[in-house]
């Protein structure tokens, strides 16, 4: 009799009732496996682990409901239709009736996935949480070759590059980035928006090879849903800062790929207007002050007039235009108009970021890539210009503070602003201070980049510029609270010089530190020497006959029976375990000895590197 | 001949060079007719030209009417005739003579006479002279240039077209036109209707679909909770991809950089335990390249997301000694032994078995180097030695106090020995008790081979019980009266009952499961206790009958021992596992302890304190506390207590032997370094 004998007329109950195989599901619904495996994808139905897999090990298994759900949706009988299309293309052009082919090829059978976000995400905080997969696709599909005749359509990677675009303004102008990270995969960014850590990778601006080794079909279903999705949350989030969301950009700076500032622009001018409505008069003050820089000002006012009304382009570029007053002139109207209406929604963290290049003047040099430090140096308050085509101000502006470069030697210098390598601003963003320029400069390695996803002390190796970054954090909540009224000119010197002063004394408390550390140390040590001669006296006499004689193996003996002695309370302790309990123990002592040992490792390496420095230093 | 051309070029040369010795072999024709040069031949012999001029009129293209050549010698170098009179043979076999040379002058003076010489070619092969006519000088001169040989070939005429385009007016068929042609197509009006019903029915449209962005407030307020909760099963999200580390920077600290010799030590591990990222680093941003596999990892995030079932794993984050079970503490549990005291040394090999008398003053030893030594547990001083011979593989003391009876099993046989110890009176009814009438064996009219035959040990004065196959195993039974051996291979015969005082053997146990490895009797009741490799079964010894029957699980059942209340067994196996048995609480072990490395070889109860203890090959013994309550709901208590080390491995040989002393928390060990320890509280 096989295992799973059931008489007949019995109904399936159990494991067997609960799930079923991938071949049956696909049997079930009488659909093609290619475009089952779609509407998992966008249905987002996985398969599950049965407690008994009655049908074989081997087997994929699906909840039965979860198939029932698929058989229900109306999807399905839409990729039935869109079959039945093909088919009838394929037969028109074989019978040669260009009409109906041309008719039928004008008017395919469409769908729509909104219906599905909302079914899988029924909050938008739902739809934030599982948001990280969908920003790096989509970001990587932005960054591929948009070529006509390769595997993915032009159009697409057009659209994905657009979401991206919008999703990192958006970010930039509500200041929410917290955490990036240069990797040799990309850039990680970690932005919270509403509670939630969203981490995406978006690859390096290089021009991506299409490899054959993936399954586009695959990656390209799982695409039409993240557009979607990051259609509407995007949508939802600029209805929530009241931006019009689907953004009329302009064309000009669009041509030059400069679509996030454009993109930036727009949402500041938004977001300006309906404020303009609750604040006019305050803003015309602001508006007539600055009224003698440009001749701008008659348009600005028109636009003012015309605020409540309805956006249109042409209205909009002026406001663009009526944009580009605060980047000429420092002390900003964009400034004030922020701070007075946002301040207090944000939280202290919001608020830390907003400020962090409050202040700095950012220049891009040409080899930079430029998109990523678009996104973050706004995003942290600071302004920033590029060289090329429409950009908001010259190299030639005084006023620039630091000059962002990536090349081996800077010719021509002003002596007004500090050059300094990409990785500063990366540094400064997860360090949330102002780190001195030294290390960064021009034509010099710069100091190790590291994560800032890392727990360092949970992982129990601290790299050491990590502490060194932790001590001018300290120096700089310190010192940076005392000194509210300072100039701006003189803040960055002042700055940098007391996180030297604090940087000192805290090297200093550290040695003191570290001295105690030492003799503390060394009085264990002698306690344990004296503990393990007494031990060694009661376990074997023969050792303690001769005590002066060999007093290395002597030690060295001790510390054996002290090993022994530690391995002998283990073994006696797991004795009595259960079996499953012993495995679990014995797992978590490998997994702790494991991550001690690459701790280790990395000690070591570092030893080995900081030695043969020295080495080099001395010859 | 293709310096002909260059010939042409220098000609001014050569005419300017006017004395130049072969000027005359050059011609220059007027108008069409370019130079040829010939090779300055000798004089020709006169030869008609008139014949001549008529073979070449009838010269034709026919190779058949080629007149062969007059030599027949064949495609020889001429060479081989420089020094003969003839240059070759004709067609009859005759020599062909040479002809006598010419003299220049005479040559000169021919030519200067002869207008057609410019046409007269010497053929050395029949040596001959051959004139050609002027037309096949011509065609000569034509194909130096590169001409087409004849002077009426044109070789680029006009292309005709001999296609007519224009119509000739006239139909081919005669046939009246068909009426079809007048006709409106029926078949097209029947498109026709179609198109239409389908217009007007709406199937068919023309407007274009217009592209509208469908995007708005897809979220409205979050306030309503019904709606906003998700249907279906629960939902599991997919987790978060893992976070890089410091060493996936582009310019990670130094440390996170494998070196050179790390690198290609990953080259020599399995696939899957092959780090899949290498850290690297670059000195600034620009020299970044960009990620190879940034397609493929989406991709396979991908598959994880919809191939790859989710199920919630709660992970325990915990101290692993939280694990390990509260015991009671050590010193409550005092005494036990946990230091060496003594060590026996005296045997040379190792020591097989040990036994302490019931008293506790004395400890005899049985060893592999064929003696036995009765020891003064106290004092460590060896009393007494007999050399018997043989392997000493186990020994027993008798447990009954006036009869001081050592039973060894000596190679094959069992061996009943004075012990020689204790009041002469003793000794003497031990005399007699091991005294052995040399009977007529009565066994001999059976027709079967008795089992065990009783003999008397002649030199060391007891008894030797001969056994057909080997003995492993002797064990007495409490009142010192019994005692039973264990004959592995033995078969039918393999657990044996020995009486000592009728000096009479017989073997209940026909059928076990199994080979049988030890046999022990109850401390107190009639009980029968044999032990094969998996199982133990328990027999009542009056009713002769099976009363249990533990199952033990284990592989190989390398001893047993019995709790003094009776109630409890434990097993020793040799994939060093130990087994309680509560044999009232089930026929199943009631602990398993996992706790040597190597196979156990003994295991023992102590006699009157709550200790029990194993010996391994791994060099240890482990001392346990094993506590047996009176009240039945109550489960044994079982605390592993010490660690008892101090023998050395000698040829892959352990910790032989344990036993615990009778009254004292002591345990005496034997181990295959050929010492026996007395470890104490």
């Amino acid at each position: 009799m096989p295992k799973h004998y059931r008489p007949a007329g019995k109904k399936k109950e159990g494991n067997a009732a609960k799930y079923i195989t991938r071949t049956k599901a696909v049997n079930y619904l009488q659909v093609s496996l290619a475009i089952f495996r779609k509407l998992c994808i966008l249905k987002g139905v996985f398969p599950r682990q049965p407690k008994k897999k009655v049908e074989g090990n081997h087997k994929t298994y699906y909840h039965t409901k979860d198939i029932a759900f698929l058989a229900h949706d109306p999807l399905i009988e839409k990729f039935r239709e869109i079959k039945v299309h093909r088919r009838k293309v394929k037969k028109a052009v074989a019978k040669k009736n260009r009409d109906l082919a041309d008719r039928l090829l004008n008017r395919p059978p469409t769908y729509k996935l909104d219906r599905l976000v909302l079914e899988r995400y029924p909050t938008f905080v739902d739809a934030l949480r599982d948001l990280d997969d969908c920003l790096t696709m989509v970001h990587l599909f932005a960054a591929l070759p948009a070529v006509d005749g390769e595997r993915v359509e032009v159009k697409r990677i057009h659209n994905c590059r657009r979401l991206s675009h919008e999703w990192q303004a958006y970010i930039s102008r509500t200041h929410s980035l917290r955490k990036t990270f240069i990797s040799v995969k990309g850039i990680y960014f970690q932005a919270e928006v509403q509670g939630q850590k969203i981490t995406w990778l978006t690859p390096h601006a290089l021009q991506q090879v299409l490899t054959d080794d993936v399954d586009f079909n695959v990656m390209l279903s799982f695409l039409e849903f993240y557009e979607t999705l990051l259609g509407f949350v995007n949508f939802k989030l600029y209805h929530s800062i009241n931006v019009n969301y689907p953004p009329i950009l302009d064309p000009r700076l669009e041509a030059l790929a400069a679509e996030l500032y454009a993109l930036c622009r727009y949402m500041s001018a938004g977001s300006r207007r309906m404020i303009g409505n609750s604040q006019s008069d305050e803003v015309m003050e602001d508006k007539d002050e600055k009224s003698k820089a440009d001749g701008i000002t008659e348009e600005e006012k028109d636009v003012k007039n015309k605020a409540s009304s309805k956006a249109d382009e042409s209205e909009l570029r002026l406001a663009q235009l009526q944009h580009q007053l605060p980047t000429n002139e420092p002390g900003a109207l964009m400034n004030l108009v922020e701070e007075s209406t946002a301040d207090d929604a944000d939280d202290d963290d919001t608020k830390e970021c907003k400020g962090l290049f409050k202040n700095l003047k950012f220049y891009l040099s040409r080899e930079v890539p430029r998109e990523s430090l678009l996104f973050i140096i706004p995003a942290f308050g600071g302004t920033v210009s590029w060289e090329g085509e429409g950009a908001p101000f010259k190299e030639v502006d005084e006023d620039i503070t630091h000059q962002i470069v990536d090349r081996p030697t800077q010719s021509h210098v002003f002596l007004s602003r500090e050059y300094v390598q990409p990785q500063w601003v990366f540094d400064c963003v997860n360090a949330r201070i102002i780190l001195p320029t030294e290390g960064y400069l021009v034509g010099r390695v710069p100091p190790p980049h590291l994560s800032p996803f890392v727990d360092n002390d949970a992982e129990g190796y601290i790299p050491e510029y990590a502490e060194t970054i932790k001590r001018l954090q300290a120096a700089a909540r310190n010192e940076v609270l005392p000194l509210p009224g300072i100039g701006d000119e003189d803040l960055d010197n002042s700055l940098v010089a007391a996180m030297m002063d604090r940087t000192e004394s805290n090297e200093a408390a550290e040695k003191k530190r570290k001295l105690e550390m030492l003799e503390k140390q060394y009085h264990d040590e002698l306690k344990m020497e004296i503990d393990g001669v007494a031990f060694s006296s009661l376990s074997n006499k023969e050792a303690n006959k001769s005590p002066d004689a060999k007093d290395d193996t002597q030690s060295d003996h001790e510390a054996d029976a002290i090993k022994q002695e530690e391995k002998d309370d283990d073994d006696i302790g797991t004795a009595l375990m259960s079996r499953k309990q012993q495995g679990l123990y014995k797992a978590m002592k490998m997994g702790k000895e494991k991550k001690k040992e690459k701790i280790e490792l990395l000690k070591k390496r570092k030893k080995n590197a900081d030695s043969s420095a020295s080495s080099k230093k001395r010859h | 001949m293709g310096h002909s051309d260059g010939e042409h070029v220098h000609e001014g040369d050569d005419l300017s060079a006017d004395d130049s010795s072969w000027s005359d072999g050059v011609w220059s024709e007027d108008g069409d007719e370019e130079s040829l040069s010939f090779e300055d031949s000798g004089e020709g012999s006169g030869s008609d030209g008139e014949s001549d001029e008529a073979a070449a009129a009838e010269e034709s293209d026919s190779s058949e009417d080629e007149v062969a050549p007059r030599n027949t010698v064949g495609d020889v170098p001429l060479e081989w005739y420089k020094d003969e009179e003839h240059i070759g043979y004709d067609i009859d076999g005759r020599k062909i003579k040479k002809r006598d040379r010419e003299g220049r002058i005479e040559a000169y003076l021919r030519n200067a006479d002869d207008a057609k010489n410019w046409r007269k070619i010497y053929d050395e092969y029949n040596d001959e002279e051959v004139q050609i006519t002027k037309d096949e000088a011509k065609i000569i001169s034509r194909l130096l240039k590169g001409k087409t040989p004849h002077t009426n070939v044109d070789p680029y005429p006009d292309y005709v077209d001999w296609f007519e385009y224009e119509d000739k007016g006239h139909p081919l068929s005669s046939a009246p036109e068909p009426k079809r042609r007048f006709v409106p197509s029926k078949w097209e009006q029947k498109k026709v209707v179609k198109l239409v019903r389908a217009i007007r029915n709406g199937w068919i449209k023309f407007d274009k679909p217009k592209e509208e962005r469908n995007l708005y407030l897809l979220w409205g307020d979050e306030a309503d909770t019904a709606d906003n909760k998700r249907h279906g099963l629960s939902y599991i999200p997919p987790p978060k991809p893992k976070l890089p580390g410091h060493e996936e920077s582009y310019n990670p600290s130094i440390e996170y950089i494998p070196t050179q010799e790390e690198i290609d030590s990953y080259q020599l591990m399995y696939e899957e335990d092959r780090p899949k990222f290498i850290p690297k680093r670059f000195e600034s941003l620009r020299s970044v390249p960009a990620y190879e596999k940034a397609l493929r990892e989406g991709f396979d995030r991908c598959l994880d997301l919809y191939l790859c079932p989710r199920t919630r794993k709660k992970r325990i984050n915990i101290d692993p000694e939280s694990l390990k079970p509260k015991l009671p503490s050590k010193k409550d549990l005092r005494p036990y032994p946990k230091t060496c005291y003594l060590e026996f040394k005296g045997h040379t090999s190792p020591v097989k078995s040990i036994s302490v008398e019931i008293s506790g003053q004395w400890l005899a030893s049985g060893s592999c180097d064929g003696t036995i030594r009765v020891w003064e547990v106290e004092t460590g001083r060896c009393l007494k030695v007999w050399n018997v011979g043989g392997d000493v593989r186990h020994i027993a003391w008798n447990p009954s106090p006036d009869r001081p009876i050592l039973a060894a099993v000596v190679g094959h046989d069992l061996l009943l020995i004075n012990a020689e110890v204790g009041s002469e009176e003793m000794q003497m009814r031990v005399k007699d008790l091991l005294k052995i009438d040399e009977m007529a064996p009565q066994d001999d009219t059976d027709d079967k081979k008795p089992a065990v035959r009783w003999m008397k040990h002649e030199k060391l004065d007891g008894i030797t019980l001969i056994h057909q196959k080997a003995v492993s195993n002797v064990e007495w039974h409490y009142k010192g009266d019994y005692f039973t051996t264990v004959v592995p291979t033995g078969d039918t015969r393999a657990v044996l009952l020995h009486q000592l005082t009728k000096k009479h053997s017989h073997h209940p146990f026909r059928k076990l499961p199994g080979l049988p490895v030890a046999a022990t009797f109850h401390p107190s009741q009639k009980m029968f206790f044999v032990a094969t490799k998996k199982f133990v079964q328990v027999y009542d010894l009056q009713k002769a009958q099976l009363v249990k029957k533990l199952e033990s699980g284990l592989r190989e059942i390398s001893s047993i021992s019995i709790h003094p209340g009776g109630d409890n067994v434990i097993v020793g196996s040799k994939d060093g596992k130990l087994c309680w048995f509560d044999t009232d609480l089930s026929t199943r072990p009631y602990k398993t302890l996992k706790i040597h490395s190597k196979d156990i070889t003994r295991v023992t109860f102590h006699r009157k304190h709550p200790l029990f203890a194993s010996a391994s090959e791994d060099c240890t013994a482990y001392v346990c506390h094993g506590m047996v309550y009176s009240d039945l709901n109550q489960n044994p208590l079982i605390v592993p207590l010490e660690i008892l080390r101090g023998h050395s491995s000698s040829d892959g040989r352990g910790v032989l032997d344990c036993k615990f002393h009778p009254k004292q928390p002591w345990l005496f060990t034997a181990g295959a370094d050929s010492v026996i320890r007395l470890y104490c509280d």
